[in-house]
């Protein structure tokens, strides 16, 4: 990642640090001071995201966030922005679902990262420290779209003294007096273009093997007809149904990976101590299945000689939607149940399958003596 | 984590039809891997191979405390070498791919307990058999199996589905890898196997579990499998890896901790 940052211009403001580097519509240009003042003065990423869900996140439908750690690029998207990343680890095209809170991609060996807010220029222009309005910013090695034109960094704003001036926010070059109403703010309802969603680039899937026109036949690769399919010579790659990659629990949102601070802690009666900042598998022997590298379960397994809990017997983790930031659990189908007792509240069993949000002080009975208690984080 | 005792054994057929095997398998306890190539001669086999030799050169540093990260770095380590091989040789043959799939099982040590990571990239498949039961643990990365998820057709139907061959990730895949992952507790797989589509697309699961089943050495069940793939009329590379846990406790509320501490305690504090 040593290239300089570069961007197109565009209706957004991104708010450059050395190291965290904010993307907003121009609609948020309220919050474009203070986040200033934060990079600027060296803030890291959780400070700076802490100040940028300061006024909640009903205000801030879209945003992007990029912070460069010694050996890790994270990348927050919310809403419409959407990032190309090419790491050793390959490419990955970072968008959040409708639905979701944001998507979060922690990243190590980036080579390149493009992020797409509105359009599709060429981010010809150096992105230096301070602010910029922008439509497409880029960091690292140029991506094939476009090379840097080192001079062109005319656009960039000067970062105006800190916190003297609260007003770095006015467009310099472009003195269009409020850019903002057209394209700047995607009314809420009207990304249903999940902006630039895959349509995975080649909708003819990869056929492996000798291509047809292939000059060079090796003769190695059988040709086999009638009924014989011969699976290799036909196997291809397509492109993944966009939903198939994390299969939800049915009827509920699709869970945020990793969140960045814990939502609760639970104090299990047996002594261990679990922050849910990500999901909780418990049980006798509990099994975590199709998760990603980056966000394997926490799995607390539970003793049971009597056996009354099941191998995989609840689910905890972070809540999405409506329940974002609060943990919600679901038992799992579990033999003998769950029984949830909130405070001020009737203890009640757990229908499987369907998740419940916990508030702090709640406590999970799942049988056997073992209970979970719910705790602030 | 220590000692757990191993059984396995490991075969391939090139089959019936084929005239080169592109599959390839690692035995390298605790680290077990099948990959099954796709390109033809010096491209599938090739990109097979590479995926087994990263996990083979994993094996000789692997850390089981750090077996998710150790894996998905194996991951993408051979990744980046297919994609430079595959974009090394497109130089020369435009259009031209290599790929793999890729299943792993690994054990790993999840705060001192043994656990078995497995992860899966396309079709072929990793199974366990827990009480004479065989079950598919591995998900298919193909377009028949979101068929299948999405309800829209029969597992009988996928097996003649034109887009059967078509899967949806694959090492080698220019859009980047995506493995699953999964972590199952030791005690619930008292035997693993790891096998290419060469088995599963030959013959049925229910005749994989009588051979499990029956056949107690792992190398003969492996063996087994791969002949019955074969005689079944052997279409593809057949690959079977099998894997047993021996000396298995199956009380899953065992602790050694506490065994030790219960022990010490009866023996009065003369360990």
């Amino acid at each position: 990642m040593s290239a300089e940052p570069r961007f197109a211009a565009g209706d957004w403001y991104a708010v450059a640090g050395e190291r965290v580097t904010v993307l907003l519509p121009g609609s948020q240009r309220d919050r474009v001071a203070h986040l200033w003042d934060l990079t600027d003065s060296g803030a890291d990423v959780d400070a700076v995201l802490d100040a940028l869900l300061a006024g909640g996140l009903s205000s801030l439908d879209h945003f992007a966030l990029v912070a460069h750690g010694d050996d890790a690029t994270r990348l927050i998207v919310r809403g419409a922005p959407t990032a190309t990343v090419s790491s050793s680890a390959g490419d990955d095209l970072v968008s959040a679902t409708p639905g979701t809170t944001w998507a979060e991609r922690l990243v190590t060996g980036v080579t390149s990262l493009r992020v797409t807010l509105t359009g599709d220029g060429e981010a010809d222009r150096v992105l230096t420290p301070g602010l910029a309005r922008v439509s497409v910013v880029e960091f690292g090695a140029p991506t094939a779209s476009g090379t840097p034109a080192p001079a062109a960094a005319a656009a960039v704003m000067e970062p105006e003294p800190v916190a003297t001036e609260p007003e770095p926010v006015t467009p310099e070059p472009e003195p269009e007096p409020e850019p903002e109403p057209e394209a700047v703010e995607p009314e809420p309802v009207a990304h249903p273009e999940p902006v630039v969603v895959p349509e995975p680039a080649a909708a003819a899937p990869l056929h492996f093997g000798e291509p047809d026109d292939d000059p060079t036949p090796t003769g190695e690769t059988p040709v086999v007809r009638d009924e014989w399919y011969d699976r290799d010579g036909q196997t291809q790659v397509g492109s993944p149904a966009p939903d198939f990659d994390r299969p939800p629990i049915p009827g509920q949102e699709i869970a945020p990976e990793v969140v960045s601070q814990p939502v609760a802690s639970l104090i299990f009666s047996t002594g261990d101590v679990v922050a849910v900042d990500r999901t909780v598998l418990v049980g006798r022997a509990p099994e975590a299945r199709r998760f990603a590298s980056h966000d394997q379960p926490h799995v607390v397994t539970v003793a049971s000689p009597q056996q009354e809990i099941s191998s995989t017997h609840l689910e905890i983790r972070p809540g999405a939607g409506a329940d974002h930031g609060s943990a919600i659990a679901t038992d799992l189908g579990s033999t003998n149940g769950t029984v949830l007792a909130q405070p001020g509240l009737e203890p009640e069993e757990l229908t499987p399958g369907i998740a419940v949000s916990l508030i702090p002080g709640a406590v999970l009975d799942l049988g056997d003596g073992v209970t979970i208690q719910v705790t602030n984080a | 984590m220590k000692n757990v005792d191993l059984h396995h054994g490991a075969a391939t057929d090139v089959g019936l039809v084929r005239k080169v095997n592109e599959d390839s398998y690692l035995v390298a306890p605790p680290i077990f891997v099948v990959a099954d190539g796709m390109g033809g001669h010096s491209g599938g086999d090739v990109a097979s191979q590479m995926v087994v030799e990263e996990f083979q050169r994993l094996s000789e540093v692997y850390d089981p405390a750090r077996g998710a990260e150790h894996v998905a770095g194996a991951f993408a380590r051979a990744q980046a070498r297919i994609v430079d091989f595959g974009n090394a040789h497109r130089a020369l043959q435009p259009g031209w791919h290599a790929g793999t799939t890729a299943v792993v099982a690994a054990l790993v040590d999840d705060n001192g307990v043994a656990k078995w990571l497995l992860a899966n990239l396309g079709d072929s498949r990793i199974y366990r058999v827990t009480e004479g039961r065989l079950e598919q643990i591995s998900v298919d990365h193909s377009v028949v199996q979101e068929l299948i998820d999405a309800g829209q057709i029969t597992e009988q139907e996928a097996a003649v589905h034109p887009e059967r061959h078509v899967i949806t990730r694959a090492l080698g895949s220019p859009e980047g890898i995506q493995p699953d992952f999964f972590l199952l507790p030791l005690g619930s797989v008292e035997r693993l196997l790891l096998c290419s589509d060469g088995v599963t697309g030959m013959i049925e699961d229910k005749e994989i579990e009588d051979i499990l089943e029956t056949i107690a050495d792992p190398r003969d069940a492996a063996d087994g499998l791969v002949r019955a793939a074969v005689a079944a009329g052997g279409r593809d590379n057949a690959t079977a890896v099998v894997v047993d846990v021996v000396g298995l406790v199956k009380d899953a509320t065992y602790d050694s901790q506490r065994q030790l501490q219960s022990l010490e305690s009866k023996l009065g504090g003369r360990l």
